[in-house]
């Protein structure tokens, strides 16, 4: 017994002494490795270069043909890279009134001019949120030591944005021409002087375009495993063509789908996801199906400063899919009406505005639509779009005389009702909800108000789903469900009730 | 009389209304632009006056070449006076105004011109140095600038002026892209040339460029010794001949000039120096045994001399070795140069000691006062026959089977 006892004893002392040594152990390398943090050799001098992608502008150079030194492609850059660089300080200085960065991109003397218009805003309390979309510089001079350059940069598109005391008081796109002298000083290309020599007003165009040849009877499609990552890991060009036969078949002949912001890159859109858009396409051509292509999924920014990276991302999605056969239309943003009370109507509006613009400056020829979430706000910004888009999910009674009004407010384009549907799912979450009847009797109806009033439409959605994103609905048991059966097909992929009236005949 | 008077008064209104056509009127306006001016000079006080129709009192937006911002108007007269700031003021370039009432809105521009004065000669100029011979040139840019740091108009006359040797020139150049700009070129001899320029009756200071020679040509070496024995002690110094470029002109001093010195067994030896006055020297220690030297010098990748060759005599005939202390006591010596006089201290001598054809120890001392004196270690050595080798100044004597005890 006693022998018994010393042995565990003996085990507990061995124990307690390898954890403690453990502890000590674990300590000291944790304050060791925390005493090296940061001080990386390698890191010291902060000699790694960080670029990151925060303004780019569309800039088109004029053929070079500058007096002085001939130019090569390296330096050009180097001017160009500074000169946007300076022009985006620039706006942040005045959108925040702080000086911040403008000594990197302006000399000594440039520099106190932008300083005087920040104290004498500050004090007003004056802030212009600004961008600028469009820069042409011609490079005028380039001096033989490769020190100082000249350039003119012809119309640059300027939107500003100004606020006394928080108050939007003035929104602008102007047009104007400036002459810039570049010095290169410690490594950066600085404005030296910077005159403008002409500024107009920028006025856009409206459309009045009529597009008769418009015929959409068609369905928002996203695959039944993939809603709304339909171009992520598991994109099947299988499941795609089956799907794309079973909308053919049913009689339609378009489909609505959604390229996501964030999924697709940003201001750099990697040339596989837009491959796989175009294969989406291609497939669509195939059956005979048009696509409405709908941009901006899940975004939700709208600030000015980033308008030219989104730009971006539109132009290099627009300009490789802009002669495809199977396109039929630019969405430019679904339901973006959702967003005006986080980020102003406003703002949101002027965000389209301009994307209209730049879409069209790719894209001359397919017509360019919003997917407004109702019919209130479908009139908004009717001038600059080819046809008019809304979703409806309210009252089915309703919709006749929410279409005549729309005809009423807006008689010169053609109305899309690019959303509508009703989800068939009755359960815990929600005990009252809608049968498959329901949901059969309302495409009837729906089908047939569409009918009388000779209505375009793209009804929500081929598949009911098995999972929704958070981003889509929010985490709600009772929306998400809801969400998942909307569809005309059911998760064992089943044609439901509702399939017969999927399109009017 | 009334012809006259009409006459008058439709001429003025002439001229009102081609001053005013810079404008955008808007006539469903309730206000009205007053100010008639469009184009002010650099740092005037400008002030945009409008009618007031009734008690609003819209705010007015201006921007410049560097930014924008808000007035608020004040009243005087029963008219609204918008004072446009100072920094919008006194920057040349268009100013765009609206004025931010809530009706269709009335804009406009104006137009600041930089003042007709050089306040500042902004002179940038480069390279600062340039090649000799006429075909190199250096840049001046000049960018005349008011005092109020606006470039001047376009067709500006700058006057650049520049001086080399006895030649002193003036040209007229015009400011376009708000710059003026000239490329001078060398001329065929090297030297100084000071350049400045001048506008509206204001100079720029005085700017430095460097004409240097052109690539140098090919020259000459030429070696002197104190004497031609391989001592190992003495200093041959190489000297070029002056080194000029094809027109003549010496070379930059510091020009860099390799000397290649190849032996008999075609070993190289590698000194340098560089020029002052178009002259480089190098120097190199003699060798401390019999030797032909061939000598070349490069200005690397630019020009070449020719061959020199040196011939070094041997200075040491014979020497002897003494044993000592149970032959672990081996003194060399003495050592005697070419007038028999005792070796300067530093020539080098080495002791090989190798045991069955198996070399066990080197050893190398320089000599003092004509002597080595090696010391073989009991501890190291056993006591045992050992073949011991001696060389100096390229000369060898073994000793088979000495016996060390």
């Amino acid at each position: 017994m006693v022998g018994l006892n010393k042995n565990i004893l003996r085990t507990i002392l061995i124990a307690s002494y390898i954890m403690i040594i453990t502890l000590i152990v674990a300590l000291v390398s944790t304050l060791f490795s925390y005493l090296n943090t940061g001080a990386d050799r390698s890191q010291m001098l902060h000699t790694e270069i960080k670029k990151v992608e925060q303004y780019l502008p569309k800039v088109v150079w004029a053929e070079l043909n500058n007096e002085g030194r001939p130019m090569d492609a390296e330096n050009l850059k180097a001017i160009e890279d500074d000169y946007l660089d300076a022009w985006y300080v620039k706006h942040v200085a005045y959108k925040t009134n702080n000086t911040e960065g403008v000594k990197d991109y302006f000399t000594d003397n440039a520099r106190k001019n932008i300083f005087d218009f920040i104290e004498l805003n500050s004090t007003k309390g004056i802030t212009v949120e600004s961008t600028t979309l469009e820069h042409h510089p011609t490079l005028e001079f380039f001096s033989e030591d490769g020190q100082l350059a000249v350039l003119t940069d012809n119309n640059v598109v300027e939107y500003k944005r100004v606020f006394k005391d928080e108050k939007l008081i003035l929104k602008a796109t102007e047009l104007s021409t400036y002459k810039v002298i570049l010095l290169l000083e410690d490594g950066f290309w600085r404005i030296r002087h910077l005159v403008k020599e002409k500024s107009d007003d920028l006025v856009s165009e409206s459309r009045s375009g009529y597009y008769d040849s418009l015929n959409i009877k068609g369905i928002n499609y996203y695959p039944q495993e993939t809603p709304w990552d339909m171009f992520g890991d598991q994109f099947s060009i299988d499941t795609i063509v089956n799907d794309f036969k079973i909308i053919k078949d049913a009689g339609l002949n378009s489909i609505r789908i959604f390229v996501q912001y964030d999924d697709f890159g940003k201001a750099n859109v990697p040339q596989e996801k837009v491959e796989k858009l175009e294969q989406t396409l291609n497939i669509a051509e195939e059956h005979n199906l048009k696509v409405v292509v709908t941009l901006f999924d899940f975004y939700g920014d709208y600030s000015v400063l980033n308008w030219t990276l989104d730009q971006r991302h539109a132009e290099t999605i627009v300009s490789h899919l802009k002669d495809h056969n199977a396109l039929l239309a630019w969405d430019i943003k679904n339901e973006p009406n959702l967003d005006f009370d986080s980020r102003g109507k406003e703002l949101v509006v002027s965000w389209l505005d301009n994307m209209i613009d730049l879409i069209r400056s790719v894209d001359q020829d397919h017509p360019v639509t919003i997917g407004w979430s109702n019919t209130q706000s479908a009139a908004i910004l009717k001038d600059k779009v080819d046809f008019v888009s809304f979703h409806y999910y309210e009252d089915l009674d309703q919709l006749d005389a929410s279409i005549k009004n729309l005809k009423k407010e807006i008689p010169n384009k053609p109305l899309v009702m690019g959303e509508f549907g009703l989800s068939s799912y009755k359960g815990i979450w929600k005990p009252f909800g809608s049968s498959e009847d329901d949901q059969a009797n309302y495409h009837r109806k729906a089908q047939e108000i569409i009918a009388a009033n000779k209505l375009h439409f793209m009804s929500w959605t081929l598949y009911d789903f098995n999972k929704i994103p958070k981003e889509v609905v929010g985490r709600l048991p009772w929306r998400k469900n809801t969400q998942k059966q909307f569809g005309f097909i059911d998760k064992n992929g089943a044609k439901k009730a509702s399939f017969k009236y999927i399109t009017n005949h | 009389m009334i012809n006259k008077y009409t006459y008058i008064l439709l001429l003025t209104s002439v001229l009102l209304s081609s001053f005013t056509s810079g404008q955008n009127q808007n006539s469903t306006s309730d206000f009205e632009l007053l100010t008639t001016k469009t184009q002010f000079e650099a740092g005037s006080h400008i002030v945009l006056k409008f009618t007031d129709s009734d008690a609003e009192k819209p705010l007015l937006y201006c921007s410049n070449s560097f930014g924008s911002t808000v007035v608020v108007p004040s009243m005087e007269n029963n008219k609204l006076h918008y004072k446009i700031p100072a920094s919008i003021a006194s920057k040349k370039g268009m100013v765009n105004w609206k004025l931010l009432n809530n009706e269709a809105s009335i804009s406009g521009q104006l137009k600041i011109v930089s003042k007709q004065e050089v306040a500042t000669m902004e002179t940038y100029i480069g390279p600062p140095s340039i090649e000799a011979g006429g075909t190199d040139y250096t840049m001046l840019v000049v960018i005349p600038t008011d005092s109020l740091d606006n470039p001047l108009a376009e067709n500006t006359l700058v006057n650049a002026k520049h001086q080399f040797l006895s030649n002193q020139k003036n040209e007229d150049i015009f400011t376009k892209n708000l710059i003026a700009f000239k490329n001078i070129y060398s001329q065929l001899e090297s030297g100084r040339m000071l350049v400045s320029s001048e506008s509206l009756n204001t100079n720029s200071k005085e700017f430095t460029i460097n004409v240097t020679a052109a690539i140098p040509t090919d020259f000459t070496i030429s070696a002197k010794r104190p004497h031609d024995y391989a001592d190992g002690n003495q200093i041959t110094t190489f000297t070029t001949s002056i080194i000029k470029d094809k027109l003549e002109n010496v070379v930059s001093d510091g020009t860099f000039v390799n000397f290649f010195i190849t032996n008999k067994k075609g070993n190289i030896l590698r000194t340098s120096g560089t020029t002052i006055s178009g002259v480089a020297t190098a120097r190199m220690i003699h060798p401390d045994y019999e030797e032909d030297w061939s000598v070349k010098a490069y200005v690397d990748g630019m020009a070449e001399s020719n061959v020199l060759s040196l011939t070094y005599k041997q200075v040491i005939d014979d020497f002897e070795v003494r044993f000592s202390q149970n032959n672990r006591d081996v003194t060399v010596g003495p050592l005697q140069s070419f007038m028999n006089q005792m070796i300067p201290d530093g020539l080098q001598v080495k002791l090989t000691i190798s045991k069955d054809n198996l070399q066990l120890e080197t050893y190398s001392k320089t000599s003092y006062n004509g002597y080595v004196q090696f010391i073989l270690k009991s501890d190291i050595f056993i006591n045992d026959s050992y073949k011991i080798s001696i060389k100096t100044a390229g000369l060898e004597k073994t000793f088979e089977n000495t016996k060390l005890w």
